[in-house]
């Protein structure tokens, strides 16, 4: 990735630290949880814990437990200092001993190998959380450019999709056309869930070894990643010609969605997303399927983390700004047609918002 | 996340099999007066919970308890809409859903088992702080014992399902691996990755070493990278919860199959270290303990945390300088028993 990112992410987080008293900043990353860790120190991790130590100054070393993820995050992070450290808690914990009197604070706190944050130590670690949140949420133009990069090729990979689906083939190899595809295109990560069947599906998981069949509806969540930056799109196809109750299923989707991304401006608050979007839901009676029975959330922030912060739900209250990128989905399930979704990454602008996806929102058809 | 095929196989891993780890673990919990174990898991740290219940999570966290009597449960962060998938794919008495899975998991021991249990938890110091702080609050009375060692005692040996699992897994990274052509290193990678995944893995990384003239250490690729005269390629791949690594360079062809006969020559004498002491610039042995995959036990760059045991899965890879030449090679192997050589469990070539 461009260093020029990386010097900047680094630079906004010490300017953070500085503001808030805070001498050293731990940020703790795994596969699930990369986000923090790759912000402050650049490396993408897949194995094993990380554990970022970043000074005042900008200066990063980065704790890894993996040998063989500590030799590629000094091949693919050389402004960063790497410790192969097996016992990677016990490593950092004595790193810090030796910090006496200075201010320590770790993001995400509650992922930090417990041993960390064991009161028995003779250091604290103040939590750090919500400092790196408000950096990971408001994008600067390079990491909107990542994004944006990454919702093109999001677009691009489910034409893939959609040519890759046919009776007789199995959800794995479709899965597999499309990671073919992204490698193809230089982009090395994604996050990607698939369903297929009839109205007893009821969301969507991994791929299993089910047989694509006639009649199916076939919903998938795109997330390919570029630098880092996860862009996502969802969309549903039928096999064969879609029936009139799953086309007017699908529109009650494409409206949600219209309206959620209507909702999005500055000074509007999560929440006003979310509504908008279940209000539609409701006004068809069908407001039970907006409920967590049905669904997780109506859409939820993306950046180096492909379910970023804020969620999209009516309880959360986080307020939208300019610079941030969203994914607005409302997903769920429809009783006469079965589990649909549809969404797309759009990213928060000071008059309102801009959709960066580009596929359109057709219930599309393959043939059967 | 893992998005490679999860399902679970009764043929490859039967009921049988689960039961008698259960049966080695309960008898080690009355040894040591534990009452429930608990395992974290989730997609880095799976291999604790997959070796139990066949459990993999794409995605989030959960918590396995074994209470020393009684079938073991999962209490899933992920929500309820995907418990149908946990329970297809996996072996468990009961999947319970909530996002503070600790405080979930006390909660039902301190219920169910007792207020004052003894619960061992396998890999105490690094498991996720909230979760250590949920256990607390949720069983303020229950005893946590870090159960590590116990842990790892009973699933060092591999037994003969996880064995056929690690050959398998290592029989799509080489047939995978021979689908390495193209003009790009993204074409090739794209071709591996994809054979993999067809042929049933549940996870593949790529990692290359582009040109090995200028650069032995591998890297995940993004965008392009110029490939040089000789290169090499790692792939990680996992098959129903096993995990390896194999790496082949693509040179030369005398250099090319000088490389395995002497590396494998070395593998052979595991645990013993000396096969790698000479003609080998660097050298490094993974295997799974407790919970993640594929931990470093021994290596050239540093030292030994934990002796390797007689029937133990491990991964080998190591850089050989052939004709100055820079050749990395790898492949998993099979400890053997007493006065028994290790053996790799497929050509890298």
């Amino acid at each position: 990735m461009m260093k020029t990112l990386a010097q900047e992410r680094r630079q906004r987080l010490a300017v953070a630290m500085r503001e808030s008293g805070i001498d050293l900043l731990l940020l703790y990353g795994n596969a699930w949880q990369a986000d923090y860790l790759r912000y402050g120190a650049d490396f993408g991790i897949l194995e094993g814990h990380g554990i970022a130590l970043i000074a005042t100054d900008g200066a990063a070393e980065l704790y890894l437990d993996s040998a063989v993820e500590a030799e590629r995050a000094e091949a693919e992070a050389p402004l960063v200092r790497v410790h192969f450290a097996p016992d990677i808690a016990r490593a950092v914990g004595a790193r810090l001993d030796r910090l006496a009197g200075q201010r320590l604070a770790a993001a995400p706190r509650r992922f930090l190998p417990h041993y960390l944050a064991d009161p028995a130590r003779g250091f604290a670690l103040d939590d750090a959380t919500a400092l790196v949140d408000t950096l990971l949420m408001h994008k600067s133009e390079s990491e909107i450019a990542a994004v944006r990069r990454a919702a093109q090729i999001a677009d691009e990979a489910y034409e893939v999709f959609l040519h890759s689906v046919r009776p007789g083939r199995r959800q794995f190899e479709i899965v597999a056309d499309v990671e073919a595809y992204l490698r193809r295109r230089g982009c090395p990560d994604n996050f990607m869930i698939i369903g297929s069947g009839g109205k007893d599906v009821l969301g969507m998981t991994p791929p299993s070894e089910r047989r694509i069949a006639p009649g199916d509806l076939v919903t998938t969540e795109l997330t390919p990643a570029v630098d880092g930056y996860f862009a996502q799109i969802c969309r549903t196809l039928v096999v064969g010609p879609a029936t009139h109750a799953q086309q007017r299923a699908f529109a009650v989707f494409v409206e949600a969605l219209e309206e959620g991304i209507a909702a999005i401006r500055p000074q509007a608050r999560a929440a006003d997303v979310a509504r908008a979007e279940n209000d539609v839901f409701r006004k068809y009676d069908l407001g039970q399927y907006t409920t967590s029975q049905w669904t997780r959330v109506r859409g939820h922030g993306m950046g180096l983390f492909a379910d970023s912060k804020p969620h999209l739900l009516e309880d959360v209250n986080t307020g939208l700004e300019p610079g941030m990128t969203l994914i607005v989905h409302p997903n769920t399930y429809h009783p006469e047609a079965g589990y649909m979704v549809l969404g797309d990454a759009v990213l928060v602008t000071e008059r309102g918002s801009e959709v960066l996806c580009r596929t359109p929102r057709r219930l599309f058809e393959v043939a059967a | 996340m893992r998005r490679g095929l999860i399902s679970r196989s009764l043929t490859e891993l039967p009921d049988a099999v689960l039961d008698q780890r259960l049966d080695r673990l309960r008898r080690a919990m009355a040894t040591a007066q534990l009452d429930a174990l608990v395992i974290y898991t989730n997609n880095t740290r799976p291999a604790g919970v997959s070796w139990l219940a066949a459990f993999v999570p794409y995605w989030s966290e959960a918590l396995l308890v074994v209470p020393r009597d009684g079938a073991p449960y999962l209490v899933a962060a992920l929500t309820f809409r995907v418990k149908t998938w946990i329970e297809r794919t996996s072996r468990l008495g009961d999947v319970l859903h909530n996002p503070r899975v600790g405080l979930k998991a006390a909660q039902q021991i301190a219920g169910a088992v007792a207020k004052n249990a003894v619960v061992g938890v396998v890999d105490f110091d690094g498991l996720p702080a909230g979760i250590a702080d949920d256990l607390r609050e949720g069983g303020p009375d229950l005893v946590f014992r870090d159960a590590s060692e116990l842990f790892a005692t009973i699933r060092t040996k591999a037994d003969p399902a996880e064995i056929a699992l690690a050959t398998k897994a290592a029989a799509i990274a080489r047939h995978a691996l021979t689908q390495a052509s193209g003009e790009t290193l993204n074409v090739m990678i794209a071709g591996i990755e994809r054979q993999a995944r067809l042929n049933g893995a549940e996870e593949i990384y790529i990692a290359a070493a582009p040109d090995l003239a200028r650069e032995a250490r591998f890297a995940r690729i993004e965008g392009e990278a110029a490939l040089g005269r000789s290169f090499a390629l790692r792939a990680t791949v996992a098959y129903k919860g096993a995990w390896v690594r194999l790496v082949r360079t693509f040179c030369e062809s005398d250099i090319a199959q000088q490389a395995p006969a002497r590396f494998a020559h070395a593998v052979a004498q595991l645990p013993s270290e000396r096969g790698f002491a000479s003609g080998f610039d660097s050298w490094l042995i993974e295997g799974c303990r407790l919970t993640q995959p594929l931990e470093a036990l021994m290596g050239s760059g540093f030292a030994a945390t934990t002796p390797l045991a007689p029937g133990a899965l491990v991964s080998a890879q190591a850089t050989l300088q052939i004709d100055g030449l820079i050749v990395p090679v790898g492949a998993p192997a099979l400890l053997g028993g007493e006065g028994e050589a290790a053996s790799v469990l497929v050509d890298p070539l």
